[in-house]
């Protein structure tokens, strides 16, 4: 105890003065005593002078030290995130850092499709599908997946405005709105209050909306500008009552697609996509599927096509008369229709023949656009076929009729003539979507309240006096009802990012008439209310129900529809000729930006078109002979004029275009559309009047306009130039195609050739995979083209937006891009897409010329791209046969839009997975490695190896029509492995031995026979 | 004609004394620059400017300013570099290969020659730098010791030009200094300012004109040629394998070493000619650069120019023999396709044009060899224009074809490296001897003991 002998020490040097330091102290002399009163020697002392010594104390020298180590670590430091981290303080349940969770719910899309949101931390990242939907079946349309960009769009409106007199907007707090609004509804007396809505698929909301309604004299009308109205109302013609059943795809044998873009734009299409590639299946030959399409302007369906007639579209009614009386026997007035039109008759006598012989299994399908006369023509050929068994019992619902132009006329009227106190644009722009001739716009500034629900600026806010943001789609709770059998649910993931609210708690504040009556859960209680009360009423333990039905995201009901099919014999109507040597415009809707809803967003804005790859921009696609009538060429301006409505428009040489045909996509040259979407494109909207073949269809006088406007694409048109570039795809074997005919005869009809071919490169390869080796293969049997797989890898990648100058110049960033290739003539080409991406190529020929290294070979056979580590060479793009690597010629999230990419907002995107790339930094394709480390480390957390079913690549996943599959090539027994050894499978450039790892399916063409 | 072979034309025209010759050569750097000199300079100085701007501009925004794009990975700034590069190989095959060959003729021209494949290479260099996406991390194309154990690609051609250009840049720089070491003495003892002679004195390291002197400086330089005699042959090989060891079809080619090499040593000539003719006429050096040497380069001009025809000739039958549907479009592609002017302006330049040369008065016409050579600038240039861009913008898959168009940024700095290159030359004319004092005096009538003749 070292203390406890300090202690004695101590105490005995005191007490005991027997100790004794030097024979002085001994002896006690004199001096020894004097000293022992002074503690220091002496000397020690006399110089210590504090007054001497510098004024710098010990303190402020140790504080200055300490400022400024501080100052040098802080203030030199170059550390770019000063951002604050915070980590949880109390860590969520359900939240592992670093580990996605998954939410279901319900897209606002057009389909409505059913998804699943990837959250990290709490943000949401991704929209995937949801397995659990019975229509979307894990699958989603294009615009949901793209519909995580809104939600980060840095252009949402943060809190209410409303317009000063001085015509400036200005903020104004929610509570001031709802007194305000409340107020003046109260005070309509007698006037009447509006609501404009888009469709509405929402039970509750339409309970809501009908409270409303009633409490404050208001009228609901909803629009759709692309709707199926005239479809619905020829079948109540034909058949009675009900609405268009859905068809069963999968088990029609012949479907003739008249004008029809049912794989494309409508219906919906993820469903008919997937029902249309279960007859593409090359394991299933003898169930193929062939599809016959008539049509003005080349559509996705069209480019699928196994034959395809160009007509254009208001000689459809000749048309499908003639057809009717083919089907019936009389092959008469189809032959002279043939004749007039110079259609092949070859592959009309083929279309009646095989109508005929697959009765029950063949369906004729015109297009929403075509006029009401068509349609009822058309369902009496389907009578005439039976096609009826294809009519899946399943119907839709329509929770509330869409408004006639009558309705919406009246409206005008009353507007302008003061009896409407106030208009609420329910999260609608009817200044942009409602036809010019209804003279909407002008009788807005007869309302008094003009109140515009929206989640961005948009043209119909911009003239409103009240502009109330509205959360987005994933801070809201809803249900949607679009069919029979089931209902699905919307929750929120995300609490809301600004001072927003959902737009149908607005609506119940008002309702409830108490502006300080609003609180979070407004909505969410009443949506629940309703579930408990009327739409489940009989559900035992509802609280378990609705926790399973948040989980599931979609509750099915399995009711059954007592639909059935009576066809009502009429009369077909008259066939009226088309007017002889006029233009015919068709509108359609856009395959990004649908009807313009999309525009702000950058990912669809930049997604090439299907068809023409034309992105950042809408076109009138004519025919190259109308061209050379109009004397223009691509980028030459043209003036279409409608009535009184004129439109210049430049024009896009699309092949396979019927004559005078001009085909426009809505959806365009929006004015209010944030910074992406401002001035994209040309409204045709202008166009739209009520006095046309349908709302869609209209004959036009067309002459040629001054100058011309850029289209940019994400591939060259060159195809038909000459001998030199045509058919390039083919003869180089890139694009392989079979038919169904000769498949039948001999399935190895690929292969044969194969050994006609002499290899001087032997069979060595420098690298042994023994272990897990990844590959893809692509059915290009199942692929359509419709490039939800780009949106996919877009939003998974972090891949940014370029902006249309540099899509000009060949920048675009997309890692996936579709190819489409033309054969054949202009006139009648034969088209083929193949998704193209990183081959991941055993013998690599980018690996070897890269100076430092940065991209290497794994041994899991992965082709790897090592940002840190690239100085931007650009040799391996240079040596890339398939030129899939991209590089970054400008930090693009600074340069597009000034930094829009940037903003702090729209940062919370970005898959915290996947590192975003840098101005200099050449990237590709990675099959997904973050998903592939992933499930690597799931399995090494389940103690057992990787395999690869593991893994789903986020185009895989996303691809409807499940053409890409994924997976390991060593694993002989896998579902991968069939498609990897396929018989039909082939390499891209297999001559270079560049050992690519995408094997792709050959697409087989189900022509006749005698056309092999 | 009646040539009398006997008699061996004399390299020095004139008569000139050996005190005369060193009069001529050493004028330029005793007189103040006129104002001739200042007007010379700005207007080099001015584009070397403007260079730079656009250069600063590039760094600071990105590359994206330039005409690169997708299929099209390489554009102007790989072009450039090829193009000097090429142009320093006149350099070297003057001063040493005609130097291992004991051409006395190219005493005249040796000293200029070389000073300009120092430059060229200069010019040349700054190119693979800045072309790269993040130039402040070029440091990585060098092998260097790192903790991380990162090393370079051995097998990637861009290495190997690190190597190559170094080493070029490297052994020209040291070839030219040893050779100017006796001149440097000459000035120092010409000199009598202070600062002049300072600097003189430090550059001529000593040098003494004595016996043992030139013994060790014969064979440093001797030696030094030797060295310099493969990179003649191995720096434009090295760079061709930049092209040739790709997959690309229009690159891929056996036949590109020899036919890079044949295309430097021709662009180099011209160079050199374009440049001489203003320099023996400026600095009155017609009697020491004469006709006959001008003459000789012609006729080497179009020996090179025919082996460039030749292989440009060679390239469409292996297309065509190959049997490759690629291969044979690429070059279709090249004469008939979207680039068919660049191509057909190539192939005037090179291989048309320059065989005017097959006549002697042309060949010793001033101004039209002076027309002549320009053309074949120009053309070297666009040969490595079309070799770079056409093969790319049309390769394997149709779907991501292409087209380049070039900006104001790529013009820029191109004419940023004219700037460049003629602000040096034009410097080098003021500062040092352009024209080798002891060589040339060496060569000069009656300096040599000689068998008959005139004396």
């Amino acid at each position: 105890m070292p203390e406890k002998k300090d202690e004695l020490l101590n105490a005995s040097t005191k007490t005991d003065s027997n100790y004794w330091r030097s024979f002085e102290d001994l002896y006690k002399s004199a001096g020894s005593i004097e000293a022992k009163h002074h503690e220091f020697k002496d000397g020690v002392t006399e110089d210590f002078d504090p007054k001497k010594l510098s004024n710098f104390s010990r303190r402020k020298f140790l504080a200055l030290l300490g400022a400024s180590a501080a100052l040098a670590g802080t203030g030199c430091n170059n550390y770019p995130d000063r951002g604050e981290i915070i980590p949880y303080n109390k860590k969520p349940e359900e939240i592992t850092l670093g580990v996605a969770n998954y939410y279901a719910s319900t897209a606002s899309c057009e389909h409505s499709c059913g998804v699943l949101i990837k959250t990290r931390e709490g943000r949401p990242i991704k929209i995937d599908g949801n397995p659990d939907h019975p229509v979307s079946k894990g699958k989603m349309c294009t615009q949901a997946q793209a519909s995580i960009l809104d939600l980060y769009n840095p252009e949402r409106i943060k809190k209410p405005l409303k317009l000063s007199s001085s015509g400036i907007r200005g903020e104004i707090s929610w509570g001031n709105v709802d007194k305000e609004i409340i107020q003046l509804l109260n005070n309509s007396s007698g006037k009447q209050v509006a609501v404009i809505t888009k469709k509405i698929v929402s039970p509750t909301e339409k309970k809501l909306l009908d409270e409303f309604a009633q409490k404050y004299n208001a009228k609901i009308y909803s629009y759709e500008l692309f709707n199926e109205d005239v479809r619905n109302r020829a079948w109540k013609k034909s058949y009675g009552s009900g609405l268009y059943p859905k068809i069963k795809w999968n088990e029609a044998r012949v479907i003739v697609a008249l004008e029809s873009d049912f794989l494309g734009k409508e219906g919906n299409r993820v469903e008919n996509a997937r029902l249309f590639a279960e007859g593409r299946d090359v394991d299933d030959i003898k169930n193929f599927n062939r599809l016959y399409v008539v049509e003005g302007n080349m559509s996705l369906t069209g480019i699928n096509a196994d034959y395809r007639l160009r007509l254009r579209p208001d000689a459809q009614h000749e048309f499908t008369s003639a057809l009717l009386e083919a089907v019936n026997g009389s092959l008469s007035s189809l032959n002279s229709f043939a004749k007039t039109y110079d259609l092949n008759t070859g592959k009309l006598k083929a279309l009646v023949n095989d109508l005929k012989q697959n009765r029950g299994k063949a369906i004729v399908y015109a297009g929403s656009t075509l006029p009401e006369a068509v349609h009822l023509t058309v369902n009496a050929i389907n009578n005439a076929l039976s096609a009826d068994a294809l009519f899946n019992p399943q119907t839709e619902i329509e929770h509330h009729p869409l408004a006639t132009a009558d309705e919406f006329n009246s409206l005008v009227k009353s507007m302008n003539s003061g009896m409407v106190a106030a208009v609420i644009h329910y999260d609608s722009n009817p200044v942009y979507h409602l036809s010019q001739d209804i003279g909407y716009k002008t009788a807005l500034k007869k309302v008094p309240a003009v109140i515009s629900l929206t989640g961005t600026n948009n043209e119909t806010a911009a003239v409103s006096s009240y502009t109330l943001p509205i959360n987005h789609t994933l801070e809201v709770w809803g249900d949607v009802q679009t069919r029979t059998g089931f209902i699905s649910l919307q929750q929120p993931v995300i609490a809301p990012l600004f001072s927003t609210r959902q737009k149908e708690a607005i609506l119940l504040t008002w309702l409830n008439g108490d502006a300080k009556g609003f609180k979070d859960t407004l909505y969410h209680e009443y949506l629940m209310n309703n579930w408990q009360n009327s739409l489940f009423s009989s559900t035992p333990n509802f609280n378990k129900f609705w926790v399973n039905a948040l989980h599931d995201g979609v509750v099915v009901t399995n009711e059954t529809s007592t639909a059935s099919f009576a066809f009502n014999v009429l009369p077909v109507p008259t066939v009226r000729p088309i007017v002889a040597n006029s233009y015919v415009v068709a509108l359609k809707s856009s395959y990004s930006i649908v009807d313009g809803s999309y525009a702000d967003n950058g990912w669809l804005q930049e997604l090439p078109h299907p068809v023409s790859k034309i992105t950042w921009d809408n076109y009138a696609a004519i025919s190259h002979i109308t061209a050379k009538e109009l004397g223009v060429e691509n980028d030459d301006i043209i003036d279409i004029q409608i009535g009184n409505s004129k439109l210049s428009i430049p024009v896009f040489l699309q092949p396979g275009s019927s004559e005078k045909t001009i085909t426009i996509e809505l959806g365009y040259g929006r004015e209010n559309a944030g910074a992406v979407g401002t001035g994209v494109g040309f409204n045709a909207n202008v166009l739209m009047n009520s006095n046309g073949l349908s709302p869609w269809l209209y004959n036009a006088s067309v002459v040629k306009g001054n100058g011309s406007y850029q289209l940019v694409t994400a591939q060259e048109h060159h195809v038909f130039d000459d001998e030199m570039t045509k058919d390039a795809a083919q003869k180089r074997g890139i694009i392989q195609e079979g038919t169904v005919e000769k498949y039948k005869q001999n399935p190895h009809f690929m292969k044969k050739e194969e050994h006609e071919k002499i290899t001087m490169y032997g069979s060595q390869t420098n690298m042994e995979y023994p272990g897990l080796k990844w590959g893809m293969a692509i059915d290009l049997n199942k692929c359509l083209g419709c490039s939800d797989c780009v949106v996919a890898c877009i939003s998974e990648n972090n891949i940014p937006v370029v902006g249309k100058d540099q899509v000009a110049k060949g920048r675009e960033m997309h890692w996936l891009r579709i190819d489409r290739y033309y054969s054949g003539t202009e006139d009648e080409p034969k088209t083929s897409v193949q998704p193209m991406l990183c081959q991941h190529c055993d013998h690599a020929p980018c690996e070897n010329v890269c100076p430092v290294v940065a991209t290497t070979h794994s041994t899991d056979g992965l082709n790897q791209m090592i940002y840190n580590r690239c100085v931007g060479t650009r040799y391996c793009s240079n040596n890339c046969p398939y030129k899939v690597r991209r590089f970054n010629f400008f930090n693009y999230r600074d340069y597009f839009r000034d930094g829009y990419q940037e903003a702090d907002v729209h940062n919370l995107i970005y898959n915290p997975e996947v590192t975003v790339r840098s101005r200099g930094v050449m990237e590709k394709c990675t099959f997904c490695i973050q998903r592939i480390m992933e499930a690597r480390e799931n399995a090494t957390a389940q103690n057992r190896t990787v395999r690869g079913s593991d893994v789903k690549t986020a185009c895989q996943e996303a691809c409807p029509t499940t053409a890409i599959k994924f997976g390991d090539v060593n694993e002989k027994e896998s579902e991968f492995a069939k498609f990897r050894n396929h018989e039909l499978g082939y390499y891209v450039l297999e001559e270079l031995n560049v050992r690519p790892n995408v094997t792709y399916i050959t697409k087989l063409r189900n022509t006749h026979s005698e056309e092999a | 004609m009646n040539i009398d072979y006997t008699i061996e034309a004399p390299v020095v025209e004139g008569r000139l004394t050996i005190g005369e010759i060193e009069q001529l050569v050493a004028a330029p750097m005793e007189t103040k620059p006129d104002k001739k000199f200042y007007i010379a300079l700005s207007i080099s100085g001015s584009f070397l400017l403007f260079g730079a701007v656009l250069l600063a501009l590039s760094f600071y925004k990105g590359i994206g300013l330039w005409g690169n794009n997708q299929p099209v990975g390489w554009g102007f700034p790989i072009v450039n570099f090829v193009f000097w590069v090429g142009i320093g190989h006149a350099g070297t095959l003057i001063s040493a290969v005609l130097f291992l060959l004991r051409q006395k003729w190219r005493t005249g021209i040796a000293r200029f020659a070389e000073a300009m494949t120092i430059f060229a290479v200069i010019c040349a260099g700054i190119f693979p730098i800045i072309h790269t996406g993040r130039p402040w991390l070029a440091g990585y194309l060098f092998p260097y010791t790192s903790q991380h154990g990162l090393w370079v690609n051995f097998s990637s051609p861009l290495v190997w030009d690190v190597f190559a250009v170094s080493t070029y840049l490297t052994v020209s720089f040291v070839f030219w200094y040893i050779g100017l070491i006796p001149d440097f003495a000459v000035m120092r003892d010409r000199t009598s300012t202070k600062i002049k002679k300072t600097i003189y004195s430090t550059f001529s390291l000593g040098w003494r004109h004595s016996h043992r002197n030139w013994q060790h400086y014969e064979k440093a330089y001797m030696l030094l040629a030797g060295f310099a005699t493969p990179l003649v042959l191995s720096v434009h090989t090295i760079v061709s394998f930049d092209f040739a060891v790709s997959i690309l079809p229009g690159w891929h080619s056996t036949i590109f070493p020899p036919y890079f090499v044949a295309g430097a040593i021709f662009s180099g000539f011209a160079m050199v000619v374009t440049v001489l003719v203003f320099v023996r006429k400026i600095f009155d050096l017609e009697h020491i650069i004469t006709l006959n040497h001008l003459e000789k380069m012609n006729k080497v001009i179009l020996a090179t120019g025919m082996m460039v025809g030749y292989a440009y000739g060679m390239e469409f039958f292996i297309a065509w023999y190959s049997g490759v549907e690629v291969e044979q479009f690429v070059f279709v592609n090249r004469a008939f396709g979207p680039f068919a002017w660049a191509y057909w302006i190539m192939v005037s330049c090179n291989v048309l044009i320059p065989q005017l040369f097959w006549f002697k008065k042309i060949r010793r016409s001033v101004p039209v060899m002076l027309i002549i050579v320009i053309f074949v600038n120009v053309g070297m240039w666009f040969e490595r224009f079309v070799i770079t861009v056409t093969s790319l913008h049309r390769d394997f898959l149709p779907s991501s074809w292409g087209y380049f168009t070039p900006t104001i940024y790529d013009i820029g700095i191109l004419l940023g490296s004219f700037g460049l290159f003629f602000t040096l030359v034009i410097l080098f004319t003021k500062a040092l001897p352009v024209v080798s004092i002891s060589e040339v005096k060496a060569v000069a009538e009656g300096a040599q003991p000689s068998h008959g003749g005139t004396h």
